[in-house]
């Protein structure tokens, strides 16, 4: 252990110059737990230099980081192909429901008579089939990008 | 253009050129520029900061990485509250001690715990004579209070600058120099006390 009133000089010894390091010098002199104190922090001085001075990140990290973010974005670029299948299945539904109705609707005695309403009330359901299907495909594809 | 609101609060007169330029990007939301500039300007100044902090090289290397890419993302969000280094240096720090308590290796070393001290005499290591190149300075190190390890580390690879260990952790000078005083002093006890 070094000497107490003199390990604060030791620890900074580089920095001191002058009067005050004549003083530690003469007391170094005599007494050989501070040079050995000193000479510790020395040790350790130039063991954590060798390590750590000038270290630097690898070449390759600012390509990497690069290469990163490409991915990252590719990843989260959007590609609305699911929604437009989508939208042509249930339409492609809609259609088959919508003609099955055409076929069946005339062998119902009550829409016979009055054939004009009858295609309004068709075109108004069509519409609505569409507008639905078109809402539900649209609530889905905001889940999927919210998510 | 006339009555233009920036997106960037007024850049202090302090900042770099380079720093200059890149709010000058950010500035016309040109983001991927920006961060081209910032990638090479900061890379080594975070990895320093992430491997004082993590103490290993391998994974400071790759906490750099992951903090660019946050970098990357918060990019859009950054208004200049502080300046574009302080901003990096947050998101470091931040960072690694999450990794810290994740990997739960954030260990608090007492400084009343004998810990360096036994491996000096577990080892029986010496001092001076030319003996210095077998003593493992990096185990004593890693007995040491995190805080200790972080200060001693970061000081030796920023070259010896009280300032920039200060500026990089965001502790007062004062702090850093109390720190660094500590730890050598508990550092160079270890190996001598192994020759007494």
């Amino acid at each position: 252990m070094a000497c107490p009133e003199f390990e604060d000089r030791l620890i900074e010894y580089a920095a001191i110059e002058g009067e005050a390091r004549a003083c530690v010098d003469t007391h170094l002199a005599e007494c050989a737990e501070c040079r050995q104190f000193l000479e510790a922090l020395r040790v350790v001085d130039m063991e954590l230099t060798a390590r750590f001075s000038g270290r630097e990140a690898s070449a390759a990290l600012a390509a990497t980081v690069q290469r990163r973010i490409e991915r990252e974005a590719s990843a989260r670029r959007l590609s609305f192909v699911p929604e437009i299948l989508d939208f042509v299945g249930w339409g492609a539904i809609v259609a088959l429901l919508g003609m099955m109705a055409w076929w069946v609707v005339p062998f119902i005695p009550a829409f016979n008579a009055n054939q004009t309403a009858l295609s309004l009330n068709t075109a108004l359901a069509a519409g609505g089939a569409f507008l639905l299907v078109a809402l539900f495909i649209g609530l889905r594809s905001l889940a999927d990008l919210k998510h | 253009m006339p009555g233009k609101v920036s997106n960037i609060n007024a850049t202090p007169a302090s900042l770099t050129g380079m720093e200059r330029e890149i709010h000058a990007c950010l500035d016309q939301k040109q983001y991927r520029e920006a961060f081209d500039r910032m990638l090479p300007e900061f890379q080594n100044k975070v990895f320093r900061l992430a491997y004082a902090m993590l103490g290993e090289a391998g994974a400071a290397e790759d906490m750099a990485q992951d903090v660019f890419i946050r970098i990357w993302k918060a990019l859009p969000g950054y208004r200049g509250q502080s300046s574009l280094s302080t901003w990096i240096y947050a998101i470091t720090r931040n960072a690694c001690l999450s990794a810290l308590r994740k990997a739960g290796i954030k260990r608090e070393v007492s400084m009343e715990e004998p810990g360096v001290a036994r491996i000096a005499e577990e080892t029986g290591l010496t001092v001076g004579g030319g003996a210095a190149a077998g003593i493992d300075v990096l185990r004593f190190l890693r007995q040491l209070p995190s805080k200790y390890q972080q200060v001693l580390r970061l000081y030796y690879l920023e070259e010896k600058s009280y300032e920039e260990v200060a500026r990089l952790l965001e502790w007062p000078m004062g702090t850093v120099k109390v720190y660094l005083h500590r730890a050598r002093k508990e550092l160079a006890e270890a190996i001598a006390r192994g020759n007494i």
